[in-house]
């Protein structure tokens, strides 16, 4: 991975933050047997480990142009969040190319990756810094970090005796207190409550007006509707549909309906 | 093929100045982590080293009367468990780093070789208080400071580059054997008898001791040895280039780099898988 600017085919904005994903495919090799003991080696050193190739992600493309909120969706295990992560740089696909101009901020797997047994405040200082905020941003971003997930109370506990409501709403203020140009969210909203479904929708807005780009993978398609300028849903590792939110949603509820889909149907190309 | 593939970030996340940054924030926060919660706290770090030392001079010096060598054996024995114990600890430590912190690697992009860094120089922090300890009985002892023990810094920066080296291949290797946690916890204690830490260097035949010359540990052990401990007796101790010839010492060292630099390249060679497969 060369750092530096992308030069992407249509030299995308330095400024905002763009996303070029291009036919990338992502494989994972998951071994049938997990032989990770010396003794199977030993036993079986000529028999090489049978792997079942499991294709995340095949041939997919698509852009985000800067400032623009972009959906994603599709069933359990159609790859979204194997989408992200390639996008994320966490996972290295197998093929393809994704370029990203801009700052990422990633919002991954319901949260930023907290350590159980560390504080709140110490899992702040920790991830905030990882997520690129320097001692002066970290001093001056610590206070509405806490204010935003409403855990004034709960600062010195340690994140294990936290609900998954809590981490969450910790790990989305964390998320957003990073200078980003761009936001990967995935499923930020699944454990939030009332209260907090509200605020992150106003941070959407805010968002929005600022013109940062946000990817957003979610199963509420209602979210999608109201806010995506464009939506894609995944199945099976494929793109199935690229457009506007209300087609897109519409084919989702058609493949719905639809129990064994074949992969061969027509794809949905809206113009961008 | 995989194209290339650009990133841009902010300048910050990638300078070696934010780097260190989050190395400061994490070693802090994992060094009160295994002290907090225990009545003792930092004691702990010293209870350990000292109560092994405890045993082993009971046995070792009074028993098969080792301790008639030299008045400072038990100094001598001091600091090779206090080495070997930062060595053990910060290879075991830096082994598990990248599986036990799993969950970070399959959420956030940076560059992974600082978590078990940081697992090496939390090991470095106890090793430190370890030391002072040391400095207070060699204090006690009625040993004078001298200039030439500003030595010692390149000494132990050597053994914190073999260590670092000997965890980067370990980690590489636990995230897809695990194995290697049992290999290596035999591993440790099968070197921690083959170096001279209770024996003095010169019990084993010359074959035996030159080989143990190779593993850098025992050059900065008896290096160390000698410089705070026998300046005045030498031929008391022996250190590299009386084993291994006059320019004896430059063969661990270069072990070292060795070490480091394989492990570094291993490491990097596979960074790009260990968020899917720890």
């Amino acid at each position: 991975m060369s750092p530096g600017l992308p030069s992407g085919p249509d030299n995308l904005t330095p400024c905002g933050g763009a996303i070029d994903v291009d036919r990338v495919s992502k494989t994972f090799r998951l071994p049938h047997e997990r032989r990770t003991t010396l003794k199977e080696y030993f036993l079986h050193p000529l028999r090489r480990t049978h792997y079942e190739e499991q294709r995340a992600l095949q041939d997919v493309s698509f852009r985000v142009e800067p400032g623009e909120f972009f959906g994603i969706m599709g069933p359990n295990g159609s790859g979204k969040s194997t989408l992200l992560k390639v996008t994320a740089g966490i996972y290295r696909h197998d093929t393809g190319t994704v370029r990203v101009s801009g700052l990422l901020s990633p919002f991954i797997e319901l949260g930023v990756g907290f350590n159980p047994e560390l504080t709140a405040r110490d899992n702040i200082r920790i991830n905030g810094t990882l997520l690129g905020l320097d001692r002066r941003q970290l001093g001056a971003r610590y206070d509405e970090i806490v204010a935003f997930s409403e855990l004034e109370r709960f600062v010195d506990q340690k994140l294990k005796n936290f609900s998954s409501g809590m981490q969450v709403r910790l790990a989305y203020a964390i998320a957003i207190q990073v200078d980003f140009d761009i936001l990967l969210l995935d499923e930020v909203l699944a454990v939030g409550d009332e209260s907090f479904q509200q605020k992150c929708s106003e941070t959407f807005t805010r968002f929005r007006k600022d013109g940062k780009t946000i990817v957003l993978v979610t199963h509420n398609l209602a979210l999608i509707e109201q806010f995506a300028d464009r939506a894609l849903l995944l199945l099976d590792g494929h793109v199935q549909a690229l457009g506007a939110p209300g087609d897109v949603i519409a084919r989702y509820h058609a493949q719905l309906a639809r129990p064994a889909a074949g992969s061969d149907a027509p794809v949905i190309k809206a113009a961008s | 093929m995989v194209e290339a593939t650009g990133f841009l970030r902010a300048p910050r996340t990638r300078g070696i100045r934010h780097r260190l940054r989050i190395l400061q924030v994490i070693v802090l926060a994992e060094f009160k982590l295994k002290y907090a919660g225990s009545a003792l706290g930092y004691v702990w770090s010293v209870v350990k080293p000292l109560s092994l030392f405890t045993v082993l001079y009971l046995v070792f010096g009074r028993i098969f009367k080792l301790g008639d060598i030299s008045e400072f054996y038990g100094l001598a024995l001091l600091i090779g468990i206090v080495l070997f114990s930062f060595f053990s600890d910060a290879t075991n430590q830096g082994m598990v780093a990248l599986v036990h912190r799993e969950s970070l690697l399959r959420r956030l992009r940076f560059p992974r070789i600082i978590i078990p860094t940081a697992a090496t120089l939390t090991a470095a922090m106890t090793f430190g208080i370890n030391l002072l300890v040391v400095a207070g009985f060699v204090a006690w002892q009625g040993i004078v400071p001298r200039l030439d023990w500003l030595l010692l810094v390149p000494l132990l920066l050597e053994l914190y580059l073999f260590t670092l080296g000997t965890a980067l291949i370990l980690t590489t290797l636990f995230v897809s054997l695990r194995d290697i946690g049992q290999v290596w916890e035999l591993g440790a204690q099968l070197l921690f008898y083959a170096s001279p830490v209770i024996y003095p260097v010169t019990y084993l035949p010359p074959w035996a001791r030159d080989l143990a010359f190779l593993f850098p540990f025992t050059q900065v052990l008896q290096d160390v040895r000698a410089l705070v401990l026998y300046e005045d007796n030498s031929g008391i101790t022996v250190t590299a280039p009386e084993a291994l010839g006059q320019f004896g010492r430059l063969l661990p060292i270069a072990i070292t780099l060795v070490v480091f630099t394989f492990g570094l390249a291993l490491f990097k060679r596979y960074e790009p898988w260990f968020a899917e497969r720890t």
